[in-house]
């Protein structure tokens, strides 16, 4: 049987530096897709494939145990013993948000490439609005969130 | 590990395409990487044009959101940095390119799609050669300038990536 664990998902990651978080999808079969998996990365595409049956998302840090969770069936998202207020408002259309923003900087010949994950979900609320709940995350864990 | 990233240029009549480029230096000759002391630009005369892209390897699924501006670096009295997104290659030449100053913020910044023109950049399909569009760069001195170098400047480009 394939270990598919957290742990040895970041024992693979370890030689890849560029990046702190990776990500985790579980679906309502309970069927798993790690960012990395059997020493090779799969696209996200094989999530935004299955949108329809996901159930939690997962970014979990590869060097300690930070992680942050969405769950798509509530509508919430959770770090650690955070979890964002506006969970029990009833929420249609629960969908994820997740992307990496790149920004490389050039100056003389240096260059600096930093990278932040966003990450959350937009739901239709009981007036059919479209709300967002986005956390912009940092190498390091710290995050704000952007409404 | 995600989609790896290099900055290009795209020199001579022919587009010669250096990938992974050190630096971004302006001077009076069709070079990538150049040294600006070796071919200062005159006063009264424009650097050659500049021809940046940047380029993705490696396993993404889209890239989007592509942006370009100068986020450091301050213009001394009598220098000016044109600037566009997605220019057609032509071999440069000190001529005025005819752009705009070249946007100083995220909020302002030049809007790059692929090189085949897309808003995005897919990974794996036909077609798509994984560099965005050009981001054509020039600075332009004028008459009246002091005389030395200028302040070393600091480009950005920013994508979003999943």
């Amino acid at each position: 049987m394939k270990d598919n664990s957290i742990s040895k998902q970041i024992e693979i990651k370890n030689s890849i530096d560029n990046l702190s978080f990776l990500w985790l999808a579980c679906f309502k079969n309970e069927d798993l897709i790690f960012q990395y998996q059997d020493g090779k990365e799969n696209r996200f595409q094989l999530v935004k494939d299955r949108f329809e049956e996901l159930k939690y998302f997962i970014l979990y840090h590869k060097e300690n145990s930070l992680y942050f969770l969405v769950d798509l069936q509530k509508g919430n998202i959770s770090f650690m013993n955070y979890e964002d207020k506006d969970s029990e408002e009833k929420k249609n259309n629960i969908r994820l948000i997740y992307f990496r923003r790149n920004r490389i900087e050039i100056s003389g010949d240096k260059q600096n490439h930093t990278v932040t994950y966003h990450l959350g979900y937009q739901y239709s609320d009981l007036q059919g609005n479209n709300r967002k709940v986005i956390l912009e995350i940092y190498q390091n864990g710290s995050w704000i969130i952007n409404n | 590990m995600g989609a790896t990233f290099v900055f290009s240029e795209r020199n001579g009549v022919g587009e010669v395409i250096t990938d992974d480029i050190a630096n971004v230096n302006m001077g009076s000759v069709d070079a990538a990487e150049l040294v600006p002391a070796s071919y200062p630009i005159t006063r009264g005369d424009n650097s050659f044009g500049k021809y940046i892209s940047g380029k993705f390897t490696g396993v993404w699924t889209t890239i989007s959101n592509i942006k370009f501006w100068k986020s450091a670096g301050a213009l001394v009295a009598g220098e000016t940095i044109k600037a566009s997104a997605n220019a057609v290659y032509a071999q440069p030449s000190q001529v005025d390119t005819g752009d705009s100053d070249i946007p100083t913020t995220e909020g302002t910044a030049l809007s790059l799609n692929s090189a085949e023109g897309a808003a995005t950049i897919e990974y794996g399909v036909s077609g798509v050669s994984g560099y965005t569009g050009n981001v054509r760069l020039q600075t332009q001195i004028a008459v009246g300038a002091s005389a030395g170098a200028t302040n070393q400047k600091t480009y950005t480009l920013q994508y979003d990536e999943i």
